[in-house]
Formats: structure tokens, C-alpha cells, sequence
């Protein structure tokens, strides 16, 4: 390929010819990462003013919202990683693989341990939103792989960048504690430099040989992946809208949110003594079985009992 | 139940004589007494608590909010007011912290969004005695103002007039180097106020939120408060009693087993290793190979390899391996003497702030020697917030007001600390050994010191080639000082003396792997185009051992190009042998060395990088090539780069500015890398 370049071109005393001839710009890019980036801009601005990330931005987000969007985050990584495992050696996707440096569907585990519990894997579930996502994954992954090069990009780009301020605004909102429990999803571990991962990131995405239509065709895929993303901050928006008001400003957190002994509530005994005498009576003594002090009374109170009965019988 | 009734009570009436039945009267008696004492335990311990009735809770009547802040520090009796222009928070915190170290200082600071006090107020600010007003303003986006610091930002431009001689001020500002407007916000304010006439007292801070913007802050801050008392003539806390953050223990007749020895993370690591390997938990890695790569000269110059067999740690060519070094122990023993203290005794320091969570400023408990040896950094020169803490115990008033001289910001301390300290590589022994009447107590010097940290070495191996073997290449750090002292290295000392030896005894070097972006193209077929004089020249051994293997492997491998440098042929021509072997055997297709003082005028690399230009153009331009720079960050990288955009201007038919944006852009899509120190 050199030695042809060399005799086109010996009219020019060089080899290679200056950037800028005639009419044609040659800086005006072909590499797969400035026209995914060029394609992307418009949409990426669109996700960036849905009210979702607006308020999340702000920190205005509830904790609620913040674990349904872990999980859809999860189930979305999960589906993906799968799809890049599975074709990691595929021409169209190997120069790419970066597991140790970015899956995440572990540390999506962990956080979702964090936030549910132990036995978290049974308490959440898939989203619609997040279900029409993740088939995409798993129809682009199985059918035509090199199309898992947009949705790598869109989110895993996002992460490294943006995604750093998400995590500090969650943290402060939210009051996560500053050993990082709960987000270890925007903590990559195994990248030192996020600028420098980008740039190593964006030079193997131009070492994939593919033709303009190619390109184009990952374009619209990366849109579509945008797209994907803002059903699900919809469809949260939708949720949130559902859930108790609860006055975050105030710092009075939600009872689900902060999995606390509702039955310690006042504000919920009062509403369900309002709610009806009969209810609040055997909520009453639901709420006296329930508390271990109640039933040690009840306890000491049958042994009292018990002991006077056989002090008479006897 | 009457007829057992009969029968028992048949039985009860002699029960008081004999002992025979299940459940005598005693019994009874003293069963209920047991459980009546266990009801009155329990009631006792924690009454039931009642579902109580509520009221509606009264929303408080809004109250007038006090907007002016000069009326609530009156007020309150505070002094310090810090501002915060923030957006994500963190801008919010460290005005918090800041406001909050105020009484370590004897002083009382309150932080205050700007958005929701009069801003006009500032020139007020000198009603206040010791006043002083400290902004944390963070950048947002393109170099603008975050949204709670709008109106600010808006009333400093307009204000041309406003004059505010009687503010006394300092900046931090919080920023992203990888944007362009870095910390924009910050440097405005800081400039912009001055303009106006207040009074700086201390440098502008600059946070950089892609390097470590937790570090920037509190280097800028621990500089900043010893320069605050020292314009206040505010003594910090008391002349008798100082600021400890922790409390000494001594401990008599502990076990051994509970000391810690030099382990970085888990007690007894070293002696018991268990994967995954990282910077809390390091391999000990033995020495295989430890040789000079000097031919002569009196740099010395170093190839060691560490054994990872068993480890299971992986690496790649252009990944850094991290190790633990440990001071010189000579050193250790000078500071022993000094301070006339037994470095045996073991200790622990307690963090006083029980809610932090660091409980220890290294490993406890432990002795000093271990601390000195393993934990503290005790070659750099101290910083300045050390001398301000321990000035006083130095019992020369002189020498006292000097070192606290030396953290003002005046322009003689700046100056004294500048030739004192830095300009004579002064580091802690040395600044006891030169002024006698300091003696601070050892305790108190280790809680001040840094801790010692971890260095990074460029592998020089391909692990494709050398799987289990992580080779270094570094030069041995030692230079004389103006004062006659001889500093040395920590880390380059301690390699060059992990000798292989054949009695047995291993050497060994604690280390991890940082994984680094600095990468060989995934295709074989892109030419690479290698630029690293002196020790930089490591990563491209492990890249020529990979582009070998490769080529071994019957892959179709593009042209590598090396560029090295060093002073003397005859001296330090580093892996001349492999390298010259290479350029025989094709795995180097040009091999371009500098010699720079082998004649008259000196010749570096980016010289010769101009004298190949147009081969140099048409690889990068048309035929894909990667560039990789490594070694110094200072000259050499700077240089090169220089050198690329003037090839770029006259080969590529662009301006000066065409010609760095093209480079530059070359850098962002990856096709540039750097792998520089300073």
C-alpha cells in the first residue's frame, strides 16, 4: 500500500501530501469515534434535558428512584456484558474488550445488595422501559455484532464522563456514605485516568474496518441506544410521580426508602387509627406482637399467670 | 380439677415438712419471684412505648431571612465567612470544612451560599475585627459560574466602581483540567477582586477535579491556615498545648503478633499471602535478576526483574507496576539520635476524632522504627504546615518565629522557605540537624509527616513473552546538596540493593499492578512510531518483545520505529545490545539514537524526530501510525510535541494553529499517548 501512495503521489515531494488540497477537507473525519460523536450530539443534548436527569442533576432525586434505576441499570450491563462476552473474539468487537477495566454488572450487584438487602435478586425486576432495551442488547449481540460497538460506546463513554459528576450528586443527595457503598457502579477500579481510557478507548474504535455505511449504520444504532435510555428515565419519571410525596428537603426520608419499623411511626398510627377503630385495634395488637418488647409482657405476663395458677391449684 | 384439687391438697399440707413433690410452695414462690424480677428487668429497660397522639404540626411562621451577612457574623461572633459557588456540592463542602477548621485556629468561620446573602455587603467586611472572606468557587461547563453564584459573578463584572480595600480574601477554586476553561470561575474571582482592591492573603488554590481534587484541597488548605494565623498574629490554639489530631499510646509487654512490621493493609500479610494482589494488598515479588545497564559513568543505571510466578497477576506492555521502597535505614537511625528517643518502643496514635474513619495516621500498633522505615516520608522536604506545628517546639525564639515565619505568606517567609528549605533540599534531619534548639517530640513529627508513598515503574516486559517476570528499569537517584549532604533516591536505593544473592536468602519487593492506557495498536499491521530517551525507553522494551513475539507468531507487524537518547555512547546506552539486535532482525525497522554529549552540540531526540520528517509524515498522516512518548514531562515531551507541529506545518501545507490542532486531535482519538514523569 506504502510504495503505491509513493508513486501517485511523486509529483509531491513527500510521501504523504498536505492536509489540505483543493477543495476536499481531509480533516473532516472518518474515524468511526468523531462520527459517532458528531451523530450522537443532538440526541445525547436531548437525553441531557429530559426533566429525569435536569433534576438528578440538581440533586433532586429521591432514593426510591435512585435503587429502580440501579436495577434497570442492571438488568441493562447485565444483558450487554453478556452480549460482549460472547462475542469478545468477533472482528467487529474484540479490539474493544476492556472487561477488568469496564464491566459493571458487579458492581451493580453489590450496589443492589446495598440498597435491597441479601436476598435483593428477588425483589426487583425487569422494567418494561428496561425490557425493550435489553431485547435490542441481546437481538444486536446474537444477530449482528458489530452493532454492540454503539451501545458499548453510548454507555460506557457516558460513564467515564458525566457519569463522575453523577456519582458525586447522588452521594451528596442522597447521603450515601463516603466509603462508597451504593455506587460502586461509577467507581472503575481498574482505570487509573478516565481521559486517558477514552483516547485509548476511541483509538480501538477507529482500528474497526468498517466501511462509511457501516459507520452510519452504528450511528443510528447509538441513537437508538439514547433513545432506550430516556424510555427508562421516562418510565421513571412515570413511577416517581406514583410514589408518596415524601419532603425530601425537610429530611424526613419515605418509610419503604429507609426500610425503618413502620409500626414506629406516629404518623402512620395516626393515619390507620383514622383509617377505622376496628382496623386500629388489631393493627394495635399486630403492632404489640410485633414489637419484642410486647412480647415479652405477653410472655412474662402468661409465666405470672401460669405461676398463680399453680400456686392456687397446688 | 376438685378432685385433684383434694388430692394435692392432701399433698400441699405436709409439703412444708417433706421436699418429694414436683412443685413445692417454695417452688412456686420462687418462680413467680423470678419472673417478677425479670418483668421488672424488662420494664425497667425500656418502657413500651405508646402510640401517641399528634397534632398537626404547625408549619413555624416564615421569618424575615437575615440577607445580610455581615449582621449574622456580628450576630454569631464569627470572623470567617467562606463562600461557595458549587453545583454538584462538593464546592459546598470543603466550605464546610474550611468554616469548621476556623476553631482549630481559635477562630469561628460560618459558610454561606452567595446567592442568598448581599453581596454588596464585601466592603463591609473590615467592620468585623480579624475578618476574612474565603471563596470555594467551582467552574461549571465552559468556564462559567455555577447557578448559586450567578448574581455574584454578574456583580463583580458590572461593579467597576466598587471599592473593596477593606475585604481581605483568598480563592479555591474547583475545576476539570481535560476542560478547556480550567477553573475559570476561580481565577476570575481571584483575579477580579484584587482589581477591585481587596487584599489577597494567600495564593489561589487550584483543584483539579480529573487529577485528585480531594488532595489539592487539603495540600492548599494545611498551606493556607498557618498563613492565616501568621496575618492575624493569631497564635494556633494555645502557646503550651498544640493542635494534635491524635493521642499517643505507649504500649508495654504487647504481644508481637499484634504489631505491625511494614504490612500495608491486613496484619501479617506478608508473611501469609492471599490473592487478589493490589495497593492494600501487595505481592512480594522476589528479585531474579538485579544488573547495571551503565557501561560506565557515575549514573547508575538498573535492570531488575521481579518473580509473579503463583501470583496470578496479569499485566500488559505499557502497564505500571507500583512498589513498596522503604527508607534508608541509616537515615532512620541519624533521626533516632536526633530527637534522642528509642526507636523500639511501640506505639499507637488515636485519632481524637472518634467519628473519623481514620483511626491511625499509618498502621498501628507499631514502633517508630517501623514508621520511620516503612510508613512516613522523611526525604521530601517537609511541607510548610509542618514547620508552623512544629515551631513550637523549637526553643530558640528566632529559629520559632522563623519557622512560622516560613508559613506566611509574606513575601520574605516565601522567600526564606524557598532558599531554606527547597532551594537547599533541606528534608527533616536535616532541618533538626541545622537548628539545634528544635526538638520536637517524636510523636507529634510522625503525625505531621506524609506518608510514604507507593512508586510506579514502567514495566520494560511484554508479559506475552515473560508471563511470570515484571522487569524494571530505573536510574539510582543521589545528588549532593548545598548544604554537603548527600540525598538519595528512596525507591532506586532500595531497588539497587535487592541483590540476587545464592545463600538462600531472597530478596523481595512488595508490588501491584496499575493497569495504564498506554497500549501497542490492537492491529499488528499499524505502524508504531516509539520515542524514549533514558529510562523512558522501558515500555517500548516490553512493546519491541511483544512486536517480536508477534512477528515470531507469523502475524504481519508494521513498522517500528524507535527514537532513544542518552549523553554518552560509551556510558549509558541502555539495552544497546537488545536494541541493536532488534534493528538486525527486523522487529525494529528503524532504530535512531541520540547521543547528546558525544559532540559538541547537544543532540536529543527531537532532533532527530525533524531529521526524518517526511518518512515521520507520511507514517502518522497515511499510514495510521501510533506515536508513543516516554520519560521526562518537563523538556523532552514538550519538545517533541514542538517538533511534530512544525513537521505537521511543513508537510502538511497547515498553519501553526492547523498543525497543533491536528496533533492534538491525534492525542484525543488515541493515537498519541504519553506516558511522562517529572
Amino acid at each position: 500500500m506504502s510504495a503505491e501512495k509513493m508513486e501517485t503521489t511523486a509529483s509531491v515531494s513527500n510521501g504523504a501530501g498536505p492536509v489540505y488540497e483543493g477543495k476536499e477537507d481531509a480533516l473532516s473525519p472518518e474515524d468511526l469515534s468523531e462520527v459517532l460523536a458528531a451523530g450522537t450530539k443532538e440526541v445525547h443534548e436531548k437525553a441531557e434535558n429530559t426533566q429525569f436527569v435536569k433534576d438528578f442533576l440538581r440533586g433532586r432525586i429521591r432514593k426510591e428512584l435512585f435503587k429502580l434505576g440501579a436495577v434497570a441499570l442492571y438488568y441493562t450491563y447485565t444483558a450487554m456484558e453478556e452480549e460482549i462476552e460472547r462475542n469478545k473474539e468477533h472482528s467487529h468487537f474484540a479490539p474493544l474488550y476492556f472487561p477488568t477495566e469496564l464491566h459493571r454488572h458487579e458492581a451493580l450487584a453489590r450496589d443492589l445488595e446495598y440498597f435491597y438487602g441479601p436476598d435483593w435478586q428477588s425483589q426487583v425486576r425487569c422494567s418494561q422501559a428496561t425490557q425493550h432495551y435489553v431485547d435490542r442488547i441481546h437481538q444486536v449481540g446474537q444477530e449482528d455484532p458489530v452493532l454492540l460497538v454503539a451501545h458499548a460506546y453510548t454507555r460506557y463513554m457516558g460513564d467515564l464522563s458525566g457519569g463522575q459528576v453523577l456519582k458525586k450528586v447522588a452521594q451528596r443527595a442522597m447521603k450515601l456514605p463516603s466509603t462508597g457503598e451504593g455506587l460502586e457502579f461509577y467507581q472503575f477500579d481498574g482505570i487509573h485516568s478516565a481521559k486517558a481510557f477514552k483516547q485509548l478507548y476511541r483509538s480501538r474504535m477507529n482500528e474497526l474496518e468498517l466501511d462509511m455505511e457501516m459507520k452510519k449504520r452504528l450511528v443510528d444504532e447509538a441513537v437508538k441506544a439514547f433513545q432506550f435510555n430516556m424510555e427508562v428515565f421516562e418510565e421513571l419519571e412515570e413511577i416517581g410521580k406514583t410514589i408518596q410525596e415524601d419532603v425530601l428537603d425537610a429530611g424526613m426520608p419515605v418509610h419503604g426508602a429507609m426500610g425503618g419499623d413502620i409500626n414506629k411511626c406516629p404518623y402512620y398510627a395516626v393515619k390507620t387509627a383514622a383509617s377505622g377503630g376496628t382496623a386500629y385495634a388489631s393493627q394495635l395488637a399486630m403492632a404489640v406482637l410485633r414489637h419484642p418488647t410486647g412480647q415479652v409482657l405477653l410472655a412474662t405476663w402468661f409465666a405470672a399467670l401460669a405461676g398463680l395458677a399453680a400456686w392456687y391449684l397446688m | 380439677m376438685t378432685d385433684m384439687d383434694a388430692e394435692t391438697s392432701a399433698h400441699t399440707e405436709p409439703m412444708a415438712d417433706e421436699e418429694e413433690s414436683l412443685f413445692s410452695n417454695l417452688d412456686i414462690f420462687l418462680f413467680s419471684l423470678i419472673i417478677a424480677f425479670v418483668v421488672y428487668w424488662f420494664m425497667s429497660r425500656k418502657k413500651p412505648e405508646p402510640i401517641p397522639e399528634f397534632k398537626k404540626l404547625d408549619t413555624p411562621a416564615p421569618t424575615t431571612r437575615e440577607t445580610s451577612f455581615i449582621e449574622k457574623m456580628k450576630k454569631t461572633g464569627k470572623n470567617i465567612i467562606v463562600f461557595y459557588g458549587s453545583q454538584t456540592g462538593t464546592g459546598e463542602e470543603f466550605a464546610n470544612r474550611l468554616s469548621k477548621d476556623a476553631q482549630r485556629y481559635g477562630m469561628k468561620g460560618m459558610a454561606a451560599d452567595p446567592e442568598e446573602y448581599e453581596m454588596g455587603e464585601l466592603c463591609r467586611l473590615s467592620e468585623i475585627k480579624n475578618a476574612l472572606a474565603i471563596f470555594c468557587m467551582a467552574t461549571y461547563g465552559e468556564g462559567d459560574p455555577t447557578d448559586n453564584a450567578q448574581d455574584f459573578y454578574d456583580w463583580l463584572q458590572e461593579n467597576d466602581d466598587e471599592d473593596l480595600s477593606g475585604l481581605t480574601y483568598t480563592v479555591f477554586a474547583l475545576g476539570n483540567k481535560t476542560y478547556e476553561h480550567y477553573n475559570a470561575m476561580g481565577k476570575y474571582v481571584d483575579k477580579r477582586l484584587e482589581e477591585l482592591g481587596a487584599k489577597r492573603i494567600f495564593d489561589l488554590g487550584l483543584g483539579d477535579d480529573d487529577g485528585n481534587l480531594e488532595e489539592d484541597f487539603v495540600s492548599w488548605r494545611e498551606q493556607f491556615w498557618p498563613a492565616v494565623c501568621e496575618h492575624f498574629g493569631v497564635e494556633a490554639l494555645g502557646d503550651d498545648s498544640s493542635i494534635r489530631q491524635y493521642e499517643l499510646k505507649e504500649h508495654t509487654d504487647l504481644n508481637m503478633n499484634k504489631v505491625y512490621s511494614g504490612e500495608i493493609g491486613r496484619l501479617k500479610s506478608f508473611e501469609v499471602q492471599k490473592p487478589p494482589y493490589d495497593s492494600k494488598n501487595p505481592f512480594l515479588a522476589s528479585v531474579t535478576v538485579n544488573r547495571r545497564l551503565h557501561k560506565a559513568g557515575n549514573r547508575h543505571l538498573m535492570h531488575l526483574e521481579l518473580d509473579i510466578t503463583g501470583s496470578k497477576i496479569r499485566y500488559e506492555s505499557g502497564d505500571h507496576v507500583a512498589v513498596f521502597p522503604t527508607n534508608d535505614s541509616a537515615l532512620v537511625n541519624k533521626l533516632g539520635q536526633v530527637l534522642g528517643v528509642d526507636l523500639d518502643a511501640v506505639i499507637s496514635l488515636n485519632n481524637l476524632d472518634e467519628e473519623s474513619n481514620k483511626k491511625h495516621p499509618f498502621p498501628c500498633p507499631t514502633s517508630y522504627r517501623t514508621a520511620l522505615t516503612h510508613y512516613l516520608d522523611i526525604t521530601n522536604s517537609p511541607r510548610t504546615n509542618v514547620l508552623y506545628e512544629l515551631a513550637q517546639y523549637a526553643s530558640d525564639p528566632k529559629d520559632q518565629e522563623n519557622m512560622r515565619k516560613m508559613a506566611s505568606s509574606s513575601p520574605e517567609g516565601k522567600a526564606l522557605y524557598q532558599n531554606w528549605v527547597l532551594g537547599a533540599s533541606r528534608n527533616i534531619l536535616a532541618i533538626l540537624e541545622d537548628m539545634p534548639s528544635l526538638k520536637p517530640p517524636i510523636d507529634h513529627m510522625c503525625e505531621l509527616l506524609p506518608r510514604l508513598q507507593a512508586r510506579y515503574y514502567s514495566i520494560a516486559s511484554s508479559s506475552k513473552v515473560h508471563p511470570n517476570s515484571i522487569h524494571i528499569c530505573a536510574v539510582v537517584v543521589e545528588y549532593e546538596t548545598p548544604t554537603g549532604r548527600v540525598n538519595k533516591g528512596v525507591a532506586t536505593n532500595w531497588l539497587k540493593n535487592k541483590l540476587v544473592t545464592n545463600n538462600g536468602h531472597k530478596s523481595t519487593v512488595p508490588m501491584f499492578i496499575r493497569k495504564s492506557q498506554f497500549r501497542l495498536p490492537f492491529k499488528a499491521t499499524n505502524p508504531v512510531i516509539m520515542i524514549g530517551p533514558g529510562t523512558g525507553i522501558a515500555p517500548f522494551m516490553g512493546f519491541i518483545q511483544e512486536r517480536a513475539w508477534l512477528k515470531q507468531q507469523g502475524k504481519e507487524v508494521g513498522e517500528t520505529v524507535m527514537y532513544f537518547g542518552c549523553r554518552h555512547k560509551s556510558e549509558d546506552y541502555l539495552y544497546q545490545e537488545e536494541l541493536e539486535d532488534a534493528e538486525k532482525n527486523g522487529v525494529l525497522t528503524q532504530l535512531n539514537v541520540a547521543f547528546s554529549r558525544d559532540q559538541e552540540q547537544k543532540v536529543y531526540v527531537q532532533h532527530l524526530v525533524k531529521r526524518n520528517k517526511e518518512h515521520l509524515w507520511k507514517l502518522i498522516h497515511s499510514d495510521n501510525a501510533h506515536i508513543y512518548v516516554c520519560g521526562d514531562a518537563k523538556n523532552m515531551a514538550h519538545d517533541v510535541q514542538a517538533a511534530l507541529y512544525e513537521i505537521g506545518e511543513e508537510l502538511g501545507g497547515m498553519t501553526r494553529t492547523q498543525a497543533t490542532d491536528y496533533i492534538k486531535k491525534l492525542m484525543t482519538k488515541g493515537r498519541y499517548s504519553q506516558d511522562v514523569w517529572s
